[in-house]
């Protein structure tokens, strides 16, 4: 245990009453301490306290229909993840007083039929009422009763002359769907509700029961433009909970396959910013450079979205000399072609005079809600989880952070382009740098007589930073898998943020939080 | 004006020929062949409706419409409701809480209409199938009819467009059809 950690973990003891700590250990780069089931909420607010981000809230199901509630926080003073559990049949509330924990929290309510006590908004999250629901919860099999009157209201602001506007589930976009309710008082927005979960697949449940090694597939279909991310993410959860060690060129290969992953990703965004405003001919060419960049992707993995390269234990595919080749050459052309399109995009002023200042998110408001990614980086708040919390091959490159003050969606427009060009400059790092060696280590998750293995994940995906809980039983199969992705994190921001702002210009706010719906609901 | 040229020509769209190396390419020049472009009529007017996909399609859908591809030189054109489409496209697995919005849409179009299911999910329900949170068995067909099926992880914007294309010949059809 390093220093920070024991100064840190002195801090919480202190202001805990004495035995609430029942466990605090240090494994796979992450800090688990068990708590006393009253103790859970104190202790978080205790951490928050002294600097601790609030990252997600995840529950599983205990033998005797017990659960075991995990708040998991980036701590930077300690460079670790911190994850409090405790294990009951009855918890407090997060929610009550941390607002970001809300949507966690009822998704928690909805996956087991806990009912945490002074929720502020106990209606149900992920399933909807008029759709049609399961028998039992997903998660402890808990059978599921219908409340007697359990349509979703959503309520205005309560303003004289105020009326509503319904948009969704469909849109009329090449999107995906969900629903939007804005409250509106002329063009002003007084208050949006977003109603999510339209893409419910089931994601964690549908896992369970099966072998860690053979669920990646399940993995790269949470979001589609995220799927390395979240690969690598899920990957690392369960070699850290199985102890393997993956060899260095594995994770180059996965750090260079991100880093692709972003670029193509971003590139949709620029696009989709501009495609908001009218402004087609930067959109178009930064299609050209999208599609030209997924057609390097196809021709050095086989897949256009980067999928099936990233295995449990390292990749699948090696990174030959002529594949890196191939990704330098074109990738310098690329650079070239990028900064024509910026320089073309950025001159216009009609442009910048819609984008500047609209959408401002304040940076209180992106700490308090906790966002992630290039939406709270844009105003100020450094959080990129490849500085923040190491992993794969950045500690070597030498990552730089790019952050902006304003918030704006300017702010988002010009963080995401300096992250492409970031992410250009590391993979080209990257591919002069590749070390030689093995794809994969040994035995990929062997039996173990461990009773309780459980590992974490985080990656910083193209939306940002998401996480990954993994529990695997004796035989290497998943007991529990859950997840968080950025853009469920952020969809609260652009809820919470809007008001204020007039009605055409949401969807240019929504296009630059850019969140993924399918990654949201799972 | 030299630059001006450079620029018209790296944005440039693919050219369609029935001897790419790419399958899908050829396929789709073969339908072209087929079904004939003419000046006022015979274009396809699309919808999509994401009933369960993790955007990867729509994703390639985009691109199916952007400079490269550039569907829109074919007649194909995405509208903003099902009330003006041809062809309804739908990704999938579909969910339970997707499910009724999907057979809305469906409903919502005019007669002679076409649904394409684009995605292995749609067309098989893969990877979810039996989810407690899939409308039945997750594919397309168990909550619409569907005309033609674009299979691929995702289908690429080659395959979506013979895809399309396919269903404006089944148009076609059931316009015939109809007139007899």
């Amino acid at each position: 245990m390093t220093d920070e950690t024991k100064k840190f973990s002195g801090i919480i003891q202190k202001s805990l009453k004495p035995g609430a700590i029942e466990a605090w250990e240090d494994r796979g780069g992450c800090i688990w301490a068990a708590l006393r089931q009253g103790d859970l909420v104190p202790a978080c607010k205790a951490c928050m306290a002294n600097g601790a981000i609030f990252d997600s809230g995840f529950v599983s199901s205990r033998p005797g229909g017990a659960f075991e509630v995990s708040y998991l926080f980036r701590v930077p003073a300690m460079g670790r993840m911190l994850i409090l559990r405790a294990k009951g049949k009855e918890f407090a509330a997060l929610s009550a007083t941390v607002n970001a924990a809300l949507w966690d929290e009822r998704k928690m309510q909805d996956l087991t039929g806990l009912k945490l006590t002074g929720i502020p908004d106990s209606r149900p999250l992920i399933f909807h009422p008029e759709s049609g629901m399961p028998d039992k919860h997903p998660v402890g099999g808990k059978a599921l009763v219908r409340q007697k009157n359990d349509d979703y209201v959503i309520k205005g602001t309560g303003v004289e002359g105020e009326f509503e506007l319904a948009v969704g589930p469909v849109h009329a976009g090449i999107i995906e769907p969900g629903h939007f309710r804005f409250h509106i008082l002329g063009e002003q927005i007084n208050k949006l509700e977003t109603r999510m979960f339209y893409l419910h697949r089931g994601v964690e449940k549908s896992v369970e029961g099966k072998a860690a090694i053979e669920i990646l597939p399940v993995i790269e279909q949470i979001s589609g433009d995220e799927s390395v991310a979240n690969g690598v993410a899920y990957c690392h959860a369960v070699e850290r909970a199985c102890g393997l060690k993956v060899p260095e060129r594995a994770e180059y290969i996965r750090a260079i396959l991100m880093e692709l992953e972003r670029i193509y990703s971003h590139l949709s965004d620029l696009g989709g910013m501009p495609t908001d405003v009218g402004f087609t001919m930067s959109a178009s060419r930064f299609a050209v450079l999208r599609e030209d960049m997924m057609r390097l992707n196809r021709k050095v993995t086989g897949s256009r979205f980067l999928r099936g390269m990233c295995v449990v234990g390292g990749v699948s595919d090696d990174m030959t000399k002529e594949k890196l080749s191939i990704i330098t050459s074109t990738l310098t052309d690329f650079e070239n072609r990028l900064a024509h399109v910026e320089r073309f995009t950025l001159e216009s002023s009609t442009y910048l005079n819609r984008i500047f200042s609209t959408g401002a998110v304040p940076q209180k408001a992106a700490a308090d809600l906790a966002l992630v990614g290039p939406v709270a980086r844009a105003c100020g708040v450094s959080c990129d989880l490849r500085r923040a919390l190491p992993y794969s091959a950045y500690p070597d490159a030498g990552f730089r952070e790019s952050t902006e003050k304003t918030g704006d969606v300017l702010a988002r427009f010009l963080v995401k382009l300096a992250e492409v060009k970031e992410s250009v400059r590391l993979v080209n790092w990257l591919a002069s740098h590749m070390p030689s060696g093995k794809l994969q280590c040994g035995p990929a998750v062997a039996e173990s007589e461990e009773p309780e293995r459980a590992g974490a994940g985080w990656a910083e995906a193209p939306r940002g930073g998401c996480a990954f809980l993994v529990e695997l039983s004796e035989d290497g199969k998943i007991r529990r898998l859950a997840c968080r992705t950025a853009s469920f994190r952020n969809w609260r921001g652009a809820e919470n943020l809007v008001p204020g702002d007039i009605v055409p210009d949401f969807p240019l706010i929504n296009k630059s939080f850019n969140m993924s719906y399918a990654g949201t609901d799972l | 004006m030299l630059e001006t040229l450079k620029l018209a020509f790296e944005y440039f769209p693919d050219r369609v020929s029935e001897k790419s190396p790419d399958p899908a390419v050829r396929e789709v020049a073969l339908l072209l062949k087929q079904r004939p472009m003419s000046l006022f009529s015979r274009s396809i007017h699309v919808r999509m409706v994401d009933a369960g996909s993790p955007n990867d399609v729509e994703l390639e859908e985009q691109l199916m419409m952007a400079p490269r591809v550039d569907a829109e030189r074919f007649g194909v054109h995405f509208v903003a409701s099902p009330r003006h489409a041809d062809v309804l496209i739908v990704t999938g697995p579909v969910t339970q809480n997707m499910r009724v919005a999907l057979i809305k849409s469906y409903e919502a179009m005019a007669e002679p209409r076409a649904v394409v299911a684009a995605g292995d999910g749609a067309c098989t329900g893969w990877p979810f199938k039996g989810s407690y949170a899939l409308a039945g068995d997750g594919r397309v067909e168990s909550a619409v009819p569907v005309d033609v099926k674009v299979p691929g992880n995702p289908p690429d914007p080659y395959e979506l467009l013979a895809g399309i294309l396919k269903a404006g010949m089944i148009i076609d059809q059931k316009r015939k059809g109809k007139s007899k």
